[in-house]
């Protein structure tokens, strides 16, 4: 059954089948459909197809979509230059500015000692530096003490005896 | 002059859609107004990408994806189509692109994943038997189906008129095409899920 109407208003159809139509056109598509089998095999596939169609409902929406999606947009959306400069200087709630306060003290004071240390040469063994007119002496007195102590002479001599 | 300009847009909008006002509210900072714009289009979103991707879990993300780019691109918000419009391009956009990097296959829960620890869906109605349940899903089963085997574009365009009821000349633009080609892909569409599905119209 072929309808000279069907391919040109085959839009048309569809959209009657859906129930878009104002109330004119719908009125005139209804005349026509009431005279044409074809057209109106047309629309019962089109209501029939609607109705399917209906069946497939979408499950409800997550209770916490929101939540994350906004925890999303606090830890992904990027901060212009002006709010990266500002965000340090934002009133904090204490709680969360004690442990934020200590830590930057810690890291200050963990710095400082750090510079501290690097800054300090590092120890090298003392050497004794010695000078040459010291062992002059040294041995100069040294001599004395042998020539003018007999005792010590004595017992030198002794020792080397022995 | 800027200030002129900005007012003259926020005219436009308003002529425009009431959305795309609060579109630019949130462009001047307005959170509350990002926050209405959430209520109102959150479900239409997340259900026009739940049909597309067929997978609840994806949908909800590809749909925070849609509004975290929203809430992203309102410094650089113009009024120049119906907000509606700029986020369903989005939301297909995402919706498309997940699909056509084959992520369905690694996806988390489909609807037609029948391993036994996953929970049993049944219809909300205790009064219908396990009978009716049964053809229920099975007519679920082949609705899904026919519209997942669509081309992809029909597929859109068919989600959107069915399902949000949008016109012709919106899912022309969200889908970047003419009216009448739009036209076209609905009727193709249409002409495809009938022949589908036409055992269903008789039951």
């Amino acid at each position: 059954m072929n309808c000279p109407m069907q391919h040109r208003n085959s839009e048309t159809l569809m959209a009657y089948a859906a129930g878009e139509l104002d109330r004119e056109t719908g009125a005139a598509i209804e005349r026509h459909l009431s005279a044409c089998p074809a057209c109106r095999s047309k629309v019962a596939g089109q209501v029939a197809l609607w109705n399917a169609l209906d069946i497939w409902e979408a499950p409800p929406v997550s209770p916490d979509f929101d939540r994350r999606l906004y925890r999303r947009i606090r830890e992904q959306v990027r901060l212009s230059w002006w709010e990266r400069l500002a965000r340090p200087f934002r009133p904090m709630p204490l709680r969360q500015a004690l442990p934020l306060g200590a830590t930057a003290c810690l890291l200050v004071i963990a710095s400082f000692l750090i510079q501290q240390t690097d800054g300090l040469a590092p120890v090298q063994p003392r050497s004794e530096v010695v000078r040459a007119d010291q062992v002059e002496r040294t041995l100069d007195d040294l001599e004395l003490l042998r020539q003018f102590g007999p005792a010590n002479q004595a017992e030198t001599s002794r020792a080397d005896t022995m | 002059m800027e200030s002129r300009v900005k007012t003259e847009m926020g005219v436009a909008a308003a002529a425009l859609d009431y959305d795309a006002e609060l579109m630019l509210r949130v462009k001047d900072g307005d959170g509350v107004s990002f926050g209405l714009l959430l209520e109102k289009h959150r479900v239409s979103v997340i259900h026009f990408l739940y049909r597309l991707v067929q997978e609840a879990a994806v949908a909800e993300e590809l749909a925070q994806e849609v509004f975290l780019r929203v809430y992203r691109s309102r410094n650089s918000y113009e009024p120049t189509a119906k907000f509606t419009t700029w986020l369903f391009r989005i939301a297909t956009h995402l919706g498309l692109n997940w699909l056509r990097d084959g992520k369905r296959d690694r996806g988390l829960e489909r609807l037609d994943d029948t391993s036994p620890d996953l929970p049993v869906r049944q219809i909300c109605d205790r009064r219908v038997s396990v009978e009716q349940r049964l053809v229920y899903d099975v007519k679920l089963e082949e609705v899904r189906q026919a519209v997942a085997a669509l081309p992809e574009k029909q597929r859109a365009a068919v989600l959107m008129h069915k399902y949000e009821e949008m016109e012709y000349a919106q899912i022309a633009k969200v889908l970047g095409c003419s009216e009448s080609a739009v036209k076209s892909l609905l009727f193709r569409a249409y002409e495809t899920l009938r022949a589908r599905l036409a055992h269903m119209g008789r039951t």
